[in-house]
């Protein structure tokens, strides 16, 4: 009887361990509109979580299609998680078809990455009359490692939620995260220097404008590093862009946008508002024009032949080519590409 | 400076931010965050008076710190569904869809009623009003209310499509494969074409199979096709093809209503199936391998079957702007039923069509497609067509389209037979962003 009782205890353990580590083991199902998004959540989950993308990452991600693969993927999804601000528009389309009511706008399942940005261009009248404007304020918010701390955050936050046995497991995935961005944003030997809340005090410096003149008032100006050092030539430095893609990127890095080659969002460029363009960069001496890869580079092409302004094609999400392959690496990119047509 | 005065600014401003943001609402959101923007600078230019007094730095960068989380807070006020797709408040997603289109023939022509010439006219052909909501937490409802030109003779208003969306009850949390359910009135899956809306066609007609077959009041050049009122189960199957997605329809709906039946046989249900296989490589190239079925079983019996291929190719850089879609559907019908006089009538119609389309620059679309259809009561009479167009976008809201035409029909008395016809269509949707069709690329 006491053989056969501890067999039975002994059976039962083993399978609550087996069980046990099963839960421990499964992952969670993500799918992400765009695959910054991708990347960002890979970072946060780490082994817990599988992640798919749905758009390739040198699309235009305002235009995909939904395909029946899309849906398909996305059927057995937990989280589904989307830019929002009317970029991925594409994404509500993907979410109906999948059938998995889990993932529903407003249930657990479904996460827009960009709440608690601040949002810029937020407009107070909406008209088509403008183009294809964004209600909700211009949606490229990536280019700027700050949001990206916050996407990070949401993520890590969603995540939590829906497993919350491995919460710590996401804190210290978060953490590390952000604290890799900071590392490359202001390079780690200021970090350092500053202690556990440097990161916090030269974001916020960074925010305001004044992280140059705060190191000099502290003597640590020449311990500046990472994608800020990079960025301390281009202060001030205007430039052209296709579309309202950089406007963030511009912000956090110094750079001015003295105007885009769409007279209005969304409608390629018409001829008059090309020659606007070159009068305008001939005016002030602009030397570089900013094309997202997706667009037609002949409103570029024509403004450079008149003005000698570099046309810089650029890809705009992780992994759209090798130079590209993380997130770290997109910024370094476009700060890169920035700089060379400067020079 | 004294220090008092330090401390009471510091004082104030936190009092100030802390008092301010929590009853912010989205209309003065901008306003708030000027405002708290404001305060800080206020503290950078106590930040200047207080230059090497250590404790005093300490203390503005503790209100600092603060003022920013205030900020960060009145982000998070920002209710989270203003920033979604979704809409902000309880109102149905609203679109609203505008078709002309004009013709001019080369011979008289008359709609499929036979009774109204309907050549050389201007027709406002639909206007739709596309409503979309989440009923509640287990389902969605649609509803396309459309006004029909009636060939000219006014206008009708009919429920293009009603249906609500299921995708779980309060017994079943999550359905398996995906499990679909859509109940009302909606466009049977039988096809591609049936299940696309004439303002969202590539063409400036339905293709004749479509409207002979399927349904049809005043021929092709008006809102044909087969919207029954019935019940539909979608659900995703493994598929054959590793890398492939692979669907299912199965639909009961009421009999009838379909054009080859012609609305004798609305005693006996109908079932409608239909089977996709697809692959997408990058969202650049897209393969769709469709068959499709309606039975319709009793004492008189209508059955179709058809298969479908759609091959479409966009290239994901799309600097050049170029694309190119190309696809084809046929039928083949089974009729058995008694015709007017009583007598019971056995026709074997079958049709198919096919086209060609190629995106030439952002704006414009050169295509061609060819018809060829055996008449549904008459299965020796053959009607062909054969069309070309061009479409200018200004935006994804407004088209433009010219096609040409020319058909002819044994089913024709000769004055009639062979028609060139030039038709100008034009397009508006305004409203909330609609899905645009699968054969656009952007």
């Amino acid at each position: 009887m006491n053989t056969r009782l501890f067999l039975m205890i002994t059976l039962a353990l083993c399978i609550g361990v087996v069980q046990g580590s099963e839960a421990q083991t499964k992952k969670l199902n993500v799918v992400t509109t765009l695959n910054y998004l991708k990347y960002v959540t890979e970072a946060v989950g780490g082994d817990h979580v599988s992640v798919i993308a749905l758009a390739n990452p040198r699309q235009d991600p305002h235009y995909v299609t939904p395909t029946p693969r899309m849906n398909e993927v996305t059927t057995n999804a937990d989280l589904f998680i989307e830019n929002g601000l009317s970029l991925d528009l594409w994404a509500k389309n993907v979410v109906d078809a999948s059938g998995n009511p889990n993932i529903g706008p407003g249930s657990p399942g479904h996460l827009i990455a960009t709440i608690n940005v601040p949002v810029k261009e937020l407009p107070t009248e909406v008209s088509r009359a403008w183009g294809d404007i964004h209600p909700q304020g211009n949606p490229h918010i990536w280019l700027d490692p700050f949001n990206i701390k916050i996407v990070a955050e949401n993520i890590g936050a969603r995540l939590k939620e829906l497993d919350p046995a491995n919460g710590d497991y996401y804190d210290k995935h978060l953490d590390a995260f952000k604290h890799r961005l900071d590392e490359k944003m202001f390079g780690s030997e200021l970090l350092d220097l500053l202690g556990k809340k440097g990161g916090d005090i030269l974001t916020r410096k960074a925010k305001d404008g004044d992280l140059v003149s705060w190191l000099a008032s502290r003597h640590l100006d020449s311990k500046l590093g990472g994608w800020m050092k990079m960025a301390l030539p281009l202060q001030g430095k205007k430039i052209i862009s296709y579309h309202k893609t950089y406007v963030y990127f511009a912000d956090r890095f110094g750079l001015s946008i003295a105007g885009e080659l769409e007279e209005k969002p969304g409608i390629p460029p018409p001829p008059q508002h090309r020659d606007d363009v070159v009068a305008l960069v001939k005016r002030e001496g602009i030397k570089v024009i900013l094309n997202d890869n997706f667009y037609a580079t002949d409103a570029a092409d024509y403004v450079a032949s008149k003005t000698g302004a570099k046309v810089i094609v650029t890809y705009l999400d992780v992994w759209a080519n090798e130079d590209v392959s993380t997130y770290e690496n997109l910024i370094t990119y476009l700060l890169e590409k920035v700089l060379q047509a400067q020079s | 400076m004294s220090r008092f005065y330090v401390s009471g600014m510091l004082t104030f401003l936190a009092v100030a931010a802390f008092a301010q943001a929590p009853d912010s609402t989205n209309g003065d959101v901008n306003e708030l965050r000027s405002e708290i923007r404001k305060l800080k600078e206020e503290v950078q230019s106590l930040r200047a008076d207080t230059l090497g007094v250590s404790s005093q730095e300490d203390e503005l960068d503790a209100v600092e710190e603060r003022l920013d989380k205030r900020l960060q807070e009145l982000e998070n006020k920002i209710d989270a569904v203003s920033r979604s797709t979704a809409p902000i408040a309880l109102n149905p997603k609203m679109t609203a869809f505008i078709n002309f289109a004009a013709r001019h023939d080369d011979k008289t022509v008359y709609d499929a009623t036979g009774n109204t010439v309907i050549s050389n006219k201007p027709f406002l052909r639909t206007v739709e009003m596309e409503l979309g909501s989440a009923v509640d937490p287990y389902a969605e409802a649609v509803t396309i209310i459309s006004l029909e030109d009636e060939a000219g003779q006014g206008y009708s208003i009919d429920a293009e499509e009603a249906y609500a969306l299921i995708k779980r009850l309060p017994i079943i949390e999550s359905a398996p494969l995906g499990l679909k359910l859509k109940l009302g009135r909606y466009r049977a899956p039988l096809g591609v074409d049936n299940v696309t809306h004439l303002h969202d066609l590539p063409w400036t007609t339905r293709p004749l199979v479509v409207s002979k077959f399927f349904g049809t009041e005043h021929g092709e050049f008006f809102e044909s096709g087969f919207n029954p009122v019935g019940l539909d189960a979608q659900i995703f199957l493994p598929s054959p093809v590793p890398g492939a997605t692979f669907e299912a329809n199965a639909d009961v709906v009421r009999g009838g209503d379909i054009a080859l039946s012609q609305g004798q046989l609305t005693h006996q249900p109908a079932y409608v199936g239909r089977l996709t296989l697809s692959e997408d490589w990058n969202n650049e190239h897209l393969l769709v391998l469709g068959a499709s079925a309606y039975t319709e079983t009793g004492s008189q019996n209508t059955h179709l079957f058809g298969g479908d291929l759609t091959y479409k190719w966009a290239p994901t850089e799309r600097r050049e702007s170029h694309s190119f879609v190309a696809g084809a559907e046929a039928y083949v019908a089974d009729r058995f039923i008694s015709d007017s006089l009583r007598a019971f009538v056995k026709e074997n119609p079958v049709g198919w069509f096919g086209y060609l389309q190629y995106q030439c620059s952002y704006w414009t679309y050169l295509g061609v497609r060819y018809d060829w259809v055996e008449e549904p009561t008459n299965d020796a009479q053959v009607t062909k067509a054969i069309s070309a167009y061009v479409s200018y976008y200004t935006t994804e809201f407004l088209r433009f389209r010219l096609g040409f035409e020319h058909k002819s029909s044994d089913a024709l008395v000769a004055s009639l037979n062979n028609t060139n016809s030039i038709i100008f269509e034009a397009n508006v949707v305004f409203g909330s962003h609609p899905v645009e069709p699968y054969w656009v690329n952007r």
